[in-house]
């Protein structure tokens, strides 16, 4: 027979054990938290050693995306080369989900670690992951592996629209 | 002239304590309450946040006021200041050493406890006048709640009054010169310190503006420096009875085995804030770790468990006193 | 007598009948005048607690009649969080379904993944590999006991207390980042695929598990100590909400709400799905049915998960991660339901394939709607602070609810 009361007591204790654990606050802006590896955030675009980018044009991730936030607006030239005017990126309506990153078939996207995505201008939500570049051509000498690009170096950080020389509309 | 001119000074002095006291403790609540959470509570402005309350005081004086439109204009205006007022009256009596009282009342603990039984009047106003449903539900439950337990609050501290003879608080102090009175009368505490919580509306007993029921109960529609005189006196309400607590069971601002001339002129009145402070830290520990209890409970506590384990206590320390006082003679 | 006549002989200023008896008016003083004193009408007060409430766990709103303190009638208001996921699901591939169902119930967002995987796996026939079935196991399980900490801790918020969600939202943090490391996200995962998995469990994942086991079985005595032992939160809970049987059978309560019920089923057991019918667990039941049975009950649940995830750990086997499904999945012409246990309850996917990419119809049974429904019915009669507790005894996310 417990006397009445003392799980108020021991309540207390257990309150009191928890605060001599300590803080397990971090403190955001100041302390950040290391993203693993797999951790998925921004969609931003991969290139090859050269700095070109590995985009072939190929519209799977287009297709693939459930919330058609990825548009690819591409002109073939006469050598049925393609160029690509606007391969945007809805930031504010993509939820991250990476399902466009596992099916593009030469890896030419990546999720980035850049989760901070703020943005004080609605209008910066939606920019160009590529303007205006010649499509890579696959059959020409495949890229086996694109360029170890760590994503988080790669993203667009702060700017990114300006960042690959795309216009920001 | 000379005499206008200390009351007002005495006044200020309280005013002063007063919200030095709000500032202080807000900063310690949201401290303690983020430790006993495993968090940090304010961190960034001043060294480890200290100066964010006084940031949020400049906060509410300078945010926009607006009055719901169909609220009792006058009771709506007045109910802050109705709760404010005792709040700080209630420190007039308090002894912070023999000497330094804002006014030694030969009946002080009684005039407190009148004091601070017209805060919830202030209250009701508050809930009654905002015309919000929860606004009304919350002054409801607190005055049910500040009715039912004015009488275990002040049962609880008459078995002192007994002992003492006396009901200045200046005297209770002196009279715990030999023992605290805790320990002889460590019931009468536990009762005083349960009435106590429920009369400052405090976890678990925070019915009026039980967050998860009435979302802010009777200052719901209260904002800027309005909410800011309620929520001021809250702490300070917070203060004045842990003052009480500290007077009535733990000495006051004596300490055990040192004479209070060696401690004059600072060291009383340090003592007592200290205890003081400790008093608090129990109340906010408390805050942090239990739930709520429910109304008809609070009720039934009150009616069926305090009031009669009370007299009992009251009756035992009558005994006790009349039988000792047989056996001196 | 016509319908007229009456009317007329009713109406007050209807001529008065030959010699009838016509009372003098009283003075002034005398008359007696409605005081309202003599003749106490009380009025119902209808409140409204949420969409915006500090306790509605999202956005309930539900209209509470009451007299007074007492709840005189209840409705239960949704739709605030609705956001047509059933019909989003008509426009998207099998393969992308589970970001959807992350987004039903987002507190065990694994659970709706593997529940519209299986239904697709039934649709495409596929045979899915041993690890994949024990990773889900195990990922299910962390996110249950992930997901009622959440519960544990916001039912504690009901009852007024504050220092245990902290505490369980701090052990969550451990489990989200364990999920995140595994899955990619912490709460929106889409991690679970129709064929098997996203990929294998990353380098170190049963260390981290473990680690956090081992904090986690001193926590949920902890845990269960510091609200359940309280007397306060006793006492609030007690007897508090009974849901009997016969009402959680007639209403079609799931999960933890029914075993408290004392009725015992669990899909977990009953049709065993993943790897659970290799795994050694008990699955707790009481007979009570108040929220006192249903905190003990999810209390319990909670370890026998933790047992559960070591087992996962110990054995499991090697192999594949996942089938190999195509990228775009055709499934043929039919229908699948399939069911998984989730912390809240049964949730039940049904897909009805027409031949395309995506489903013709997709339906899927929130568990926590049905307990909603039942709070609902037992809430008249009740405290205000009983209908909040009630409210939070049975673990409602809106997210699952509104869809």
């Amino acid at each position: 027979m417990k006397i009445w009361g003392t799980g108020l007591l021991n309540g207390l204790r257990i309150s009191m054990r928890n605060m001599r654990r300590g803080p397990i606050t971090m403190q955001y802006p100041f302390e950040k938290y290391e993203l693993p590896e797999r951790a998925r955030w921004t969609v931003v675009p991969l290139y090859d050693a050269d700095g070109v980018p590995v985009c072939t044009a190929c519209m799977t991730c287009v297709k693939t995306c459930p919330d058609h936030v990825l548009a690819l607006d591409f002109t073939t030239n006469e050598d049925r080369s393609k160029h690509i005017n606007h391969f945007s990126y809805q930031l504010g309506a993509c939820m991250m989900c990476g399902l466009c990153v596992e099916a593009c078939p030469f890896t030419a996207i990546a999720m980035s670690h850049d989760y901070e995505l703020a943005r004080t201008d609605p209008a910066t939500l939606e920019y160009d992951l590529l303007a205006d570049v010649a499509a890579y051509k696959p059959k020409r000498d495949k890229p086996a592996t694109p360029a170890p690009v760590t994503p988080t170096e790669s993203a667009p950080q702060s700017e990114p629209p300006a960042a690959q020389g795309g216009d920001a509309s | 002239m000379n005499m206008i001119l200390v009351a007002s000074l005495r006044v200020i002095a309280a005013l002063g304590l007063m919200l030095l006291n709000g500032v202080v403790l807000i900063y310690m609540l949201r401290k303690v309450l983020g430790h006993l959470h495993v968090r940090l509570g304010p961190m960034n402005v001043g060294w480890h946040g200290v100066l964010q309350t006084l940031n949020d005081v400049l906060k509410l004086l300078t945010k926009e006021d607006p009055t719901p439109t169909n609220v009792d204009k006058v009771l709506y205006f007045m109910a802050p200041a109705i709760v404010f007022v005792p709040s700080l009256a209630a420190y007039a009596a308090l002894p912070f050493s023999k000497t330094w009282a804002i006014s030694n009342l030969a009946t002080g603990l009684l005039f407190t406890f009148a004091i601070m039984s017209l805060v919830p009047l202030g209250v009701l106003m508050a809930g009654w006048s905002s015309s919000n449903k929860w606004s009304l539900l919350g002054g409801m439950r607190a005055v049910g709640q500040q009715i039912a337990y004015e009488v275990p609050l002040l049962l609880s501290a008459l078995p002192i009054v007994l002992m003492v003879g006396s009901l200045n608080l200046n005297d209770i102090v002196a009279a715990q010169d030999r023992v605290w009175f805790f320990i002889p009368q460590f019931p009468a505490l536990l009762l005083f310190f349960i009435a106590a919580l429920v009369e400052l509306n405090q976890t678990p007993f925070d019915m009026s503006e039980a967050e998860s029921e009435l979302v802010a109960g009777f200052a719901s529609e209260y904002s800027a420096m309005k909410f800011g005189l309620l929520f001021l006196s809250e702490f300070s309400n917070m203060f004045v009875m842990a003052a009480l607590i500290v007077t009535l069971f733990f000495g006051g601002w004596s300490l055990p085995f040192v004479p209070a001339e060696m401690l004059t002129p600072i060291g009383p009145p340090v003592i007592f804030m200290i205890k003081t402070y400790l008093i608090i830290f129990c109340f906010m520990w408390i805050r942090g770790t239990f739930p709520r209890v429910r109304v008809d409970q609070l009720q039934q506590l009150g009616w069926k468990v305090l009031l009669p384990a009370n007299l009992v206590w009251l009756f035992v320390t009558g005994l006790a006193v009349k039988v000792i006082e047989a056996v001196a003679r | 007598m016509t319908e007229d006549s009456r009317l007329t002989v009713d109406a007050p200023d209807a001529p008065l009948a030959e010699g009838s008896y016509v009372p003098a008016a009283l003075p002034v003083g005398l008359r007696r005048v409605p005081s309202g004193v003599d003749e106490v009408s009380t009025e119902h007060l209808v409140v409204n607690f949420g969409p915006q409430h500090p306790s509605t766990h999202g956005v309930l709103r539900m209209i509470i009649e009451a007299d007074g303190e007492e709840v005189v009638g209840a409705e239960m208001s949704i739709g605030y969080l609705h956001r047509g996921i059933e019909k989003l699901a008509e426009h998207r591939r099998y393969n992308a379904l589970g970001t959807l169902m992350d987004r039903g119930d987002y507190v065990s967002g694994i659970h709706g993944e593997l529940a519209v995987a299986l239904a697709t796996e039934a649709l495409i026939e596929v045979e899915v590999p041993e690890k994949a079935h024990w990773i889900r196991s195990l990922m299910s399980e962390v996110n249950r006991i992930a997901s009622h900490l959440v519960w544990y801790g916001t039912f504690g918020l009901d009852a007024g207390g504050m220092g245990q969600f902290l505490y369980a939202v701090r052990d969550r943090e451990m489990l989200l980042d364990i999920l995140e490391a595994v899955s990619g996200s912490r709460m929106m995962f889409n991690y679970i695929r129709p064929g098997g998995v996203l990929a294998d469990l990353p380098q170190g994942t049963d260390r981290k598990l473990l680690e956090f086991l081992d904090l986690f079985d001193i926590h949920i005595e902890e845990h269960d100590q510091l609200l359940g032992g309280n007397e306060i939160f006793q006492s609030r809970v007690h007897g508090v909400g009974v849901i009997d049987k016969e009402t959680a059978i007639a209403f079609g309560l799931t999960g933890a709400n029914l075993r408290a019920s004392g009725v015992g089923f669990d899909v977990r057991r009953d049709r065993p799905y993943a790897a659970y019918d290799k795994l050694e667990f008990s699955v707790p039941m009481a007979a009570e049915g108040d929220c006192w049975a249903r905190y003990a009950v999810r209390m319990e649940e909670m370890r026998q998960s933790a047992r559960m995830v070591r087992q996962c750990l110990e054995g499991m086997p090697e192999g594949d991660f996942t089938a190999k499904v195509p990228k775009v999945l055709r499934p043929p012409a039919g229908e699948a339901y399939a069911a998984v246990e989730s912390p809240r309850g049964e949730w039940g996917v049904h897909v009805v394939s027409d031949g395309t990419e995506s489903p013709y119809r997709l339906r899927y049974r929130p568990p926590a709607l049905f307990a909603l429904q039942v709070v609902e019915a037992i809430m008249p009669g009740s405290l205000i602070a009983d209908a909040i507790v009630m409210a939070g005894s049975v673990d409602l996310v809106l997210g699952e609810i509104d869809r």
